[in-house]
């Protein structure tokens, strides 16, 4: 997603819009605030001596609380969504699709704790106590064509290792609620032309979260990856780097490497099939199909690190499974409708469907940029 | 060389171009050869007769009406096709009612098809190419053929089917397996005539909150002489069928479950079927059946790594204790533990033990998704073969079973050099030579009777199997093409299992087949490979055996039944009451008992005639409690005491049974 495309960002302007000097001296507020607060004791919430302190409530004994507005993570009517003082936004170049749900995604840390860099293509390490913190919505969904949010998923850093919690919104907007076993929400929503789609978003239990969210069979983050945030985003106060942003917000330690691997915008027409399909790939696949993945004993090899060998996208690979007849390359050169990459991701029926979670409707521009790709390439498969 | 008038005839179909768009519109053909400009025509078919359910933009339609009966071949494997790539369809039916007759995707050189059936005279076929692939143009021909003979064993013949067709099983109760397949509101069940053929009837449902899209498996949860279905999806769904057989109700529970391989089996040995299935991401998952139309939710206790692994659970008994076993092929990647197979015994008290180590073998990194269990070596107790889905844990691995323990005999067995992978392998003697033949990975590991195995070439892939044509040899059902075995000269014999105390179908039953050259051994299992239900029928290969000596049914209820000198090549149905005897082997046939419980009257009903039979009661320990009259199809029962009771008809049409509550 371009960062002006960002709901959040739009949001944002029509705040800085309507009361931008406000919002700017906040800021500068934050600013002072974050950065002398690594030698204060601050607590939880209010002014402390003129500077305002995160309310962001963690007792990392007690959680996962049974309800989202006990972190505090929002100010205001938590159904807006406007972060509070210490919660960053942060938006993953290519983002993940979740059944065309948009997503608003924020990091908060405790006071004095920071997140360090391991590797471009590898989440970063981050503190005891740290939140992610992605809240899925469709801005329209039929009748009334409001915004509904449907769920705010949480993985907090405990014991050197992820708790997952996830929270289910309630039909007034007004709550959300602890459910980790799963539920379906048959909404309509309607996309940019009004065109109404109907969709079981799927709300995912704790085994689901896992499957995706392990890698070697330890519990990991997908998105926070240097390679995924080493662009240029939009913040209140401007636009700038995202991770120079989270060393400027103190929740990362300087010093990462000046030249990072970063991965492209699958959506971005100036950059070639090949890398935006990798970028895509990586970001919605390559959790599973990486070495220490889910399903790591298949042999493609998804990650934007890997992926630029065309083995490891498949390309001329035949299936382990080659259940679809006439589909007979994970990639067949040349032959999109003969590659098992594309008939998965065309698919929504359970079991064929790839990604086999998250997804339960084509995403269409995705499947079109993979057959634009596969049907480009000149040489056929030998 | 092409014939002048073939030239006409193209000449003629070219102006007709746009007349072969739609079905409605389809150009009657003779035999020839056909240009087919382009595939452009409005109407795509949707009923889809290849494997491949994918459907296609367009279409070119063609009709052909037989003038006698014999073969067609329809082919673009034509040499000025070189390079192309087609797909076909035939039907016959109507345009609003199309059902498949055959048709081919990539049976020719490259991509190119051909598709070689039987035509009756006078019927209409309704021939439809589509651009799955391309709509580049292509030349057809059609002419008359030799019958189609047997690839490699086997003869492919479509038959209707909707949604999925994962399910082979005997759903009317006449003891022929019927060939089913279902979508979401539709079951559809081409019932096997008792003179060959089949009887397509779709049945209605409500919609199935969820549809069979990891497994499916079958058996007759509610004990009413009628198999159900169970759809494994995001939860499972039951279809329950009535009492006659002609209708189904739609019981899905709330749970989400990620599931995978799902059986049928009475984990709780209270005669009543349970259902389990495997949970992708989280501890395994049964549903205990409650007896009364109500099922009780259970996780725990039968693979409880708590993100899951677990794909394919098959109910088998290891160690000969008469307690059902259950192992677990598992796949993950990463090293993971949940990686690692489960073999959990049954200590007969309730509980069961993971005894999977890495001293028997059965606990490594393989990345397997099913388990091929048989006696492969007709010693007495059921090996294994643990087929590799990747070869990146490890490979495929055949374990000998030596009691209560394994040996890993891979090396030299010829699945040491086996290199298909696949998510199913079951085992099953398809050339009824007596040894079990593993089939998986995209071919047939045939059995050499000495624990090695040789690769043979199948023209199917895996599917449902059993017997629906009554032959007495394994066919293989893939999506609308059953592969029917053409068999050969061995002998053979099959058994139905009928529970009385044991559940209705006898799964989890041993069944021993003796012959003067040695003792075979199935368990009646609902559910196994990764995602398909086959026949529950217990299949024998005799080899050139002239006689069976015994057969012996160990049920779940501890019951042992004994069969003396039954015929060889015949159907052998056996009820669980406790005793040795000779049995006829017509098939038994359903039988409906009402009201139970029962006070003063039971009344039976069912496609018999009464007169002539010898009606039995039997208690719940398979004794006779007394030997009735029938009056008009009514028995009296007040002299009964309360309790749980079993009601036997033997007359000339065979033996059927049913149970009923004395209250």
């Amino acid at each position: 997603m371009r960062p002006t495309d960002d709901p959040l960002f739009v949001f944002l302007l029509d705040q800085m819009n309507r009361k931008g000097p406000v919002l700017i001296a906040v800021g500068a507020v934050v600013a002072i605030f974050l950065g002398c607060r690594k030698d204060e004791a601050l607590p939880p919430g209010g002014v402390e001596g003129g500077t305002p302190v995160s309310p962001v409530v963690l007792d990392l004994g007690s959680v996962p609380y049974p309800t989202l507005s006990q972190y505090h993570f929002f100010e205001g009517l938590m159904a807006d969504l406007e972060p509070a003082t210490g919660v960053l936004p942060y938006t993953p170049i290519t983002p993940a699709f979740g059944d065309y749900a948009e997503k608003y995604r924020f990091v908060w840390m405790p006071a004095g704790q920071k997140a360090s860099y391991v590797a471009d293509g590898q989440a970063l390490e981050f503190p005891e106590g740290a939140v992610l913190i992605k809240t899925a919505f469709y801005p329209k969904v039929l009748p009334t064509l409001e915004r509904r949010i449907l769920d705010t998923r949480l993985m907090i850093r405990k014991g050197g290792t992820w708790v997952f919690a996830e929270y289910v919104w309630n039909e007034e907007q007004t709550e959300a609620y602890l459910d980790m076993q799963g539920s379906n929400v048959p909404l309509t929503w309607a996309d940019e032309n009004g065109l109404p789609h109907d969709v079981a978003f799927r709300i995912p239990s704790e085994g689901e979260c896992i499957a995706c969210h392990s890698r070697y069979d330890e519990r990991v983050p997908i998105g926070p990856k240097p390679q995924n945030l080493n662009t240029v985003r939009q913040y209140p106060e401007g636009p700038m780097n995202q991770l120079a942003k989270w060393v400027a917000a103190g929740y990362l330690e300087s010093g990462y490497p000046a030249a990072i691997e970063t991965v492209a915008a699958w959506d971005d027409p100036q950059e070639s099939l090949e890398r935006r399909v990798r970028a895509y790939l990586d970001m919605n696949c390559s959790h599973c199909h990486n070495e220490g993945g889910f399903c790591g004993y298949r042999p493609m090899r998804f990650s934007w690190s890997e992926s630029a060998d065309p083995a490891a996208l498949g390309v001329c690979i035949p299936p382990d499974d080659p259940f679809a007849q006439g589909v007979d390359y994970i990639v067949h050169a040349g032959n999109a409708n003969r590659s098992m990459l594309y008939y998965r991701l065309s698919s929504t029926e359970e079991a064929v469907r790839m990604p086999l979670l998250e997804r339960t409707l084509r995403h269409e521009e995705a499947i079109q940029l993979v057959a634009d790709w596969i049907n480009s390439m000149p040489e056929p498969c030998p | 060389m092409k014939k002048p008038v073939l030239t006409l005839a193209m000449g003629l179909l070219a102006w007709q171009a746009q007349a072969q768009g739609t079905c409605a519109t389809a150009v009657p053909i003779q035999l020839g050869n056909y240009y087919v400009t382009a595939i452009d025509g409005s109407q795509a078919p949707t009923t889809i007769c290849t494997g491949d359910a994918v459907v296609g933009q367009h279409g070119r339609w063609y009709s052909y009406t037989a003038d006698q009966d014999t073969s067609i071949t329809i082919t673009t494997d034509l040499p000025q096709n070189a390079g192309g790539d087609t797909r076909v369809h035939v039907y016959t039916g109507s345009c609003g009612n199309l059902v498949c007759q055959a048709g081919d995707d990539d049976s020719g050189s490259g991509y190119l098809s051909i598709t070689t059936f039987v035509v009756e005279a006078g019927t209409t076929y309704i021939i439809a190419f589509d651009d799955r692939w391309n709509a580049n143009g292509f030349t057809f021909s059609i002419q008359n053929a030799a019958p189609p003979p047997p690839v490699n064993g086997f003869i492919a013949q479509a038959v209707p089917i909707t949604g999925s067709a994962y399910c082979i099983v005997d759903m009317n109760a006449d003891g022929l397996d019927d060939a089913v397949s279902v979508s979401s509101t539709v079951i559809n069940i081409n019932y096997q005539n008792a003179g060959g053929g089949f009887t397509n009837q779709q049945h209605t449902t409500t919609p199935a909150d969820y549809l069979p899209s990891w497994s499916l498996c079958a058996g007759d949860l509610d004990g009413n002489g009628y198999n159900d279905l169970v759809y494994a999806g995001s939860g499972l769904t039951f279809m329950l069928a009535n009492n006659d057989g002609t209708g189904y109700t739609e019981l899905s529970h709330p749970q989400y479950i990620f599931c995978q391989r799902s059986n049928l089996v009475d984990i709780n040995n209270d005669g009543l079927l349970d259902a389990f299935s495997c949970h992708d991401v989280q501890p395994n998952v049964y549903y205990i059946n409650n007896g009364n139309g109500t099922w009780t939710w259970h996780q725990g206790g039968l693979g409880d790594q708590p993100d899951g692994g677990n794909y394919g659970s098959i109910w088998i008994d290891y160690n000969n204790d008469g307690n059902l076993d259950m192992f677990i092929a598992k796949c993950r990647g990463g090293n993971s533990p949940a990686s690692i197979d489960e073999l959990w015994r049954n200590n007969g008290d309730g509980t069961f033990t993971n005894v999977a180590s890495a001293a028997n073998g059965l606990a490594d990194f393989q990345q397997s998704w099913s388990s091929a269990w048989a006696d492969f070596d007709n010693d007495g107790d059921m090996d294994v073969m643990i087929g590799a889905s990747s070869f990146s844990g490890g490979g495929h691995k055949l374990m000998r079973n030596d009691g209560t323990t394994f040996t890993n005999i891979t090396a030299g067995s010829g699945f040491d050099l086996f290199n298909g992978t696949s998510i199913e392998f079951i085992a099953r003697d398809f050339d009824n030579d007596g040894y079990v033949d593993v089939l998986g990975g995209g071919g047939l590991m045939h059995n050499n009777g000495d624990m090695t195995f040789t690769l043979t070439t199948v023209p199917c892939s895996n599917g449902p199997t059993g017997d629906v044509n009554n032959d007495g040899f394994v066919d293989v059902q893939n999506n609308n093409t059953v592969y029917l075995n053409a068999g050969n000269e061995n002998n053979w014999v099959k058994v139905i299992t009928q529970g009385t105390l044991s559940n209705k179908n006898g799964i989890g039953a041993r069944v021993e087949v003796t012959t003067p050259a040695g003792t075979q051994i199935r368990d009646i299992v609902s559910g196994d490979g990764f995602r398909y239900m086959s026949t529950l029928t217990a299949m024998f290969g005799l080899g050139t055996q002239e006689s069976i000596t015994s057969i012996t049914v160990r049920w779940p209820s501890g019951l042992v039944d004994v069969v003396n000198s039954p015929d060889i090549n015949s159907t052998i149905t056996i009820v669980e009451n406790g005793t040795t005897t000779g049995v006829s082997s017509v098939p038994a046939t359903a039988l409906s008992l009402f009201p139970s419980p029962a006070h003063n009257t039971l009344h039976i009903t069912g496609p018999r005639d009464l007169a002539g039979s010898r009606i039995t009661i039997l208690d719940a320990t398979g004794k006779t409690v007394a030997l009735v009259p029938a009056v008009q199809g009514a028995i009296d029962v007040e002299s009964l005491m309360p309790g749980l009771y079993m009601l036997r008809i033997e007359g000339p049409s065979g033996t059927a049974t049913g149970k009923f509550i004395k209250e």
